[in-house]
């Protein structure tokens, strides 16, 4: 062996020796995060992502400050991989809508719902449509049949407000997903998305929550000229906080009434919580409870997206 | 000496690394001559071949083909070198086509996309290629092998005959007979000498002066200049040797 | 009447022809707006320091999964390779059927797309940073495996003779004999492979595995077209460089070329060049770990199973309710159209570009750009002007190969003499038809033995682009996902590898007929 070989020799080794003194140590950090438990909070991303990062990052802030214990934001970048986050137990309190919430609490027997905001108990959706298409605002659900041969696009797959209830009003109006102009709806993935695709004409009409498509007309991103409401579905529950099982065993006795408590008792008199809850698009939250979910979980099943 | 020159090169030069390739070189090639290009290796001669076949442009001087400077390119260039046709001393053949379609690129210069595609596809101009085959004794059998079955000394004819299909004006040659033995150069030296008669020229480079029977013509190229031109039979053994002798 | 080489490379570019019928149906007119304002924004990309930074973490996640997954998936397919080589194990063991047996076995996570490993992991282990370098290591290591054991097996085997006849130890001898030989292909194929790892790291991050993939696809969700392209010139600075890298020290190293990857022939024996390859290799490793070390990559990680949540009862019956030959025909046409575009539209494409020094410029660019795109994100692009179904899919999937395979085509070309060319040109034949005659001749059989190869690969790729809609097992398996409905989910991963499994033998034995030699 010439020098250069034992050379070329001993770096390779000394890798392959390493290799195991790494994995050592990169156990450290995290037997050390279990010293110190932090509180992951996430969201369904149902908006823009700099809208997400700005709003959970200051309810992360707020609940380090009230509940005494470190709190991180995790993003994630769709509904199904928000539920099964919960469900790997990677999450630890997610701001669910109703649909995804069933699915979480299916998934995972005794988690707990903490929270709803006022406007949840009785949510709508709004059905807009393109100002080209020639689609005019609609009396009845029956006029839902108008959509029929039209570009039709939900937000999420998994969306409640978005595409679950949707196509609950549509199928009772008898207008099935194949209905649609080129045999499918679209999925924009948000309903940020679906209101600038509607806009944009890439499609001539859409389902959204209707607190997005409000705080879209207040902003000016949706354009009157444009984009017109054609109808208003019924209301129905939607969003809520749902929380592992285990936070009183993780974080101690009591800790899931507390922060049930610390959630429910932000108010537009404080300048921090004021501007959370207007980014939420409430005035405050209430306590909710699993059974107020039970009409979704029927239309989930009767949809197919509840096994 | 009326007809208009088909080759003509004035003052040309060719930059090289320590020394000119060419060194101002004036060149005259008209219909009917055959002219054998005489020299030792490195003298330019492959040099002076690609200048006339456009492959090469000169750094300094004129090449005027037909009269005519040479376009730099499009449509017009494409009419002039489809008259210069070249016989190359690694013959470039293309070897995953047949000896057919390799006779056939000689006119894909003058045929449409229609033809060129055509003739990948089935056998085009059948009749034509056979009778090039057989005026350099092959056998019109091999028109459907693939070039790469074939021997060194049927490559050789293949390839002239794709510049028989290609029948251009002037026929360029870079020591085409370098790799042979002496009977089949000598076989196919007497089919390019064919080949370049009236009205058409020859231009051939040639490592061995034993086989200038038969050229109009003999130029000596020495380090990228013209040491000689003469008719060839003017040609004495003196000349010869000074030409090769080692560099004083 | 049979095509000569250079007319069947623009064989598969006849799929063209129904595309582009097809294509007026399929467009719903809507959205050109936002293509224009997607096209333009590549010109003013954002500058936002907020936004950048976000991106250049997700850009080093990226890089990171993709150097820590590769050199992992090289060192486990190494031994795999080893292990599962007829002549290594006949050697030490005395029998070669466990070899056999092994390479077999080694079929089935080769047969399913990281992306799948990435989805079905994530539900068993959770959102892991070990998640993503897992999910790229399986699959590669199965492949990188393959390479090694056709590579060992392809080796004469006197030299090996002669050693264990003098005496030497088995492994000794197995080691001096066949190591030096096979070296240099691997690690060309492995500096090709470190390449894809990169694509497929960007991919995993549109699907939430982290990284910049994340941040493309949210913006582009969010028509966020200025910050979409900071991401994706971000990336294009750091694949270029690397593709520059590999392919310098391709050439330093005097590797063989990746369109001939057919065993048998090895290169000179490694000497200086050898023990240099083996310190950058060593180095690499060194990054990768520390890389892990960075990412908080523990491999511990991946033995903490999550339970899987319950079955519902009656999903078997519904599972195979579904519609499946239409979810198979589907799947095949999406990658037949896919692989024709893909193969097809190069050589074609080379050929429109031939006499404009700037047209081929344009088409490298346009390449590059094709290659860093992760096609579930053309996909959706597309939909702002395409009808959902198979044709936006074929188009995304089959523009990324072309992406790839035009680099091929092109490097192959490049590589090609240019004598024949040459000749043509000098005759006045027209630079298309010279290109065509003299340079597609010689790579033809070659160039469309790697296309053979690669849409085999674009049939496990079709998944990526499921999200599409109407699109076959792809997007079946995505909805069926959403639902958590894990039976649905099982026998659709069971209907794709055996899809992958037989694309994969189809494609081998057209390769062979085309080459006369086997490996990827």
């Amino acid at each position: 062996m010439s020098t250069r070989e034992r050379l070329a020799a001993g770096v390779l080794g000394l890798t392959l020796a390493l290799a195991p003194a790494v994995v050592c140590q990169s156990l450290i950090p995290v037997s050390a995060q279990a010293t110190r438990p932090v509180l992951r909070i996430s969201a369904i991303p149902d908006q823009n992502p700099e809208k997400l990062n700005r709003l959970y990052g200051q309810v992360a802030q707020l609940l380090s400050k009230q509940l005494g214990v470190p709190v991180r934001y995790v993003p994630v970048i769709d509904y199904t991989a928000a539920v099964s986050a919960f469900r790997t137990g990677n999450l630890d309190l997610v701001w669910f809508g109703g649909l995804t919430g069933v699915q979480a609490r299916l998934q995972k027997p005794g988690a707990q719902v903490i929270a709803q905001r006022d406007i949840d108990a009785s949510f709508h959706t709004v059905f807009i449509a393109n100002k080209a298409s020639g689609l005019q605002p609609i009396a009845s659900q029956k006029g839902l049949s108008e959509l029929k041969g039209k570009r039709f696009t939900f937000g999420s797959e998994s969306s409640t407000s978005g595409r679950l209830m949707p196509q609950f009003f549509l199928q009772q109006a008898g207008v099935k997903p194949s209905d649609f102009a080129g045999g499918a709806p679209g999925f924009s993935g948000s309903h940020d998305a679906t209101i600038a695709l509607v806009q944009s004409g890439a499609y001539q009409a859409g389902a959204v929550n209707e607190q997005v498509w409000k705080a879209n007309l207040r902003s000016g991103k949706a354009n009157r000229n444009k984009v017109l409401a054609i109808w208003r579905t019924p209301g129905y529950p939607d969003y809520h906080w749902i929380g592992q099982p285990n936070l009183d065993e993780r974080f101690g006795k009591g800790f899931t009434a507390k922060l049930r408590g610390a959630i429910i008792s932000w108010r537009p008199s404080n300048p921090e919580q004021k501007a959370i809850l207007q980014l939420f698009g409430a005035q405050q939250f209430t306590a909710a409870k699993a059974s107020d979910y039970a009409p979704i979980e029927r239309v989930g099943r009767q949809i197919g997206k509840i096994r | 000496m009326s007809a208009p020159a088909l080759l003509e090169l004035r003052r040309v030069v060719v930059a090289g690394r320590d020394h000119p390739r060419l060194a101002g070189i004036d060149l005259t090639l008209r219909p009917g001559e055959r002219v054998a290009l005489l020299g030792p290796s490195g003298a330019g001669k492959s040099t002076l071949l690609a200048v006339a076949n456009g492959l090469l442009s000169p750094d300094q001087g004129t090449v005027l083909w037909q009269g005519e400077t040479p376009a730099r390119r499009g449509g017009r260039r494409r009419r002039q070198q489809r008259c210069i046709g070249t016989l190359w001393q690694d013959l470039r053949l293309i070897e995953e086509l047949t000896v057919q379609q390799n006779l056939n690129t000689g006119r894909l210069a003058s045929w449409g996309w229609p033809r060129a595609v055509l003739n990948l596809l089935v056998p085009l101009e059948t009749q034509a290629c056979s009778q090039v085959l057989t005026r350099l004794d092959l056998d019109p059998g091999l028109l459907n092998q693939p070039v790469s079955a074939l021997s060194g000394g049927q490559r050789q004819r293949v390839a002239l005959g794709r510049l028989l299909r290609q029948d251009p004006q002037l026929l360029l040659a870079d020591e085409p007979l370098a790799s042979l033995d002496p009977r089949l150069a000598a076989e196919l030296l007497a089919l390019l000498l064919d080949a370049g008669a009236t009205p058409r020229a020859l231009l051939l480079s040639l490592h061995r002066p034993d086989l200038l029977k038969g050229f109009d013509r003999a130029i000596g190229l020495r380090a990228g200049a013209v040491v000689f031109d003469l008719p060839a039979e003017q040609l004495q053994q003196d000349r010869l040797d000074a030409l090769y002798a080692s560099a004083p | 009447m049979k095509p000569a080489p250079p007319l069947l490379l623009l064989l598969p570019a006849l799929v063209l022809l129904p595309v582009v019928v097809l294509l007026p149906a399929a467009s719903h007119g809507g959205g050109w707006e936002l293509i224009a304002s997607f096209a333009t924004a590549a010109l003013q990309p954002s500058l936002e320091p907020a936004v950048l930074e976000s991106q250049l973490r997700g850009l080093a996640i990226t890089c990171g999964v993709a150097l820590v997954s590769w050199a992992a998936s090289l060192l486990i397919g190494l031994a795999l390779g080893a292990a599962s080589s007829q002549v290594v194990v006949l050697h030490l063991l005395g029998r070669s059927w466990p070899a056999d047996l092994l390479a077999r076995l080694l079929a089935l996570p080769r047969s399913i797309h990281e992306l799948i490993w990435g989805l079905l992991l994530l539900q068993l282990i959770g959102l892991e940073p070990a998640v993503a370098v897992a999910a790229i290591t399986i699959p590669y290591a199965a492949l990188v495996a393959r390479v090694v054991r056709d590579q060992l097996d392809a080796l004469p085997r006197q030299s090996l003779e002669a050693l264990s006849s003098a005496g030497a130890g088995a492994p000794a001898a197995l080691w001096t004999a066949l190591g030096p030989p096979v070296l240099p292909g691997l690690l060309s194929y492995g500096g090709y492979r470190l390449e894809c790892a990169l694509r497929s790291a960007t991919l995993l991050g549109v699907f939430g595995l982290g990284g910049l993939g994340n941040d493309l696809l949210l913006s582009l969700q969010s028509l966020q077209f200025r910050e979409l392209w900071s991401g994706l010139w971000l990336l294009l600075a750091v694949m270029l460089p690397l593709e520059a890298l590999i392919a310098r020290l391709r050439a330093h190293w005097s590797m063989p070329a990746r369109l001939k990857l057919v065993p048998g022939a090895p290169a000179e024996p490694v000497g200086r060049q050898g023990r240099q390859m083996l310190a950058a290799l060593g180095g690499v490793l060194m990054l990768a770990l520390a890389c892990a070390l960075w990412l908080g990559i523990n491999p511990v990680q991946l033995l903490h199973w999550q339970p899987l949540p319950p079955l519902a009862p009656g999903g078997w019956q519904q599972a195979l309710q579904l519609n499946w030959p239409a979810l198979i025909a589907n799947t095949l046409l999406l990658t037949l159209l896919a692989a024709g575009l893909a193969v097809g539209s190069g050589p074609l494409l080379l050929l429109v570009a031939a006499p404009w020094r700037w047209g081929r410029a344009l088409l490298q660019l346009i390449w590059m750009l094709a290659r860093l795109w992760p096609p579930p994100l053309s996909a959706l692009l597309l939909l702002f002007v395409l009808k959902p179904g198979v044709l936006p899919a074929a188009l995304a999937l089959g523009f990324h190969n072309l992406g790839i395979l035009g680099r091929l085509l092109n490097e192959a070309i490049g590589s090609a003499s240019p004598s024949a060319e040459q000749a043509l040109s000098a005759s006045g034949t027209g630079p298309r038809l010279a290109l065509l005659y003299g340079r597609f001749s010689g790579v033809a059989r070659s160039y469309l033995a790697y296309g053979a190869y690669r849409s085999d690969v674009m049939l496990r790729e079709t998944v990526v682009v499921g999200l599409v809609g109407s699109t076959g097992l792809g997007s079946q398996l995505r909805e069926s996902l959403a639902a958590f409905a894990w039976q649905q989910i099982a026998l659709l991963l069971v209907a794709y590898a055996l899809l992958t499994l037989v694309g994969e033998d189809l494609s081998d034995r057209f390769r062979r007929q085309l080459l006369g030699g086997t490996s990827p």
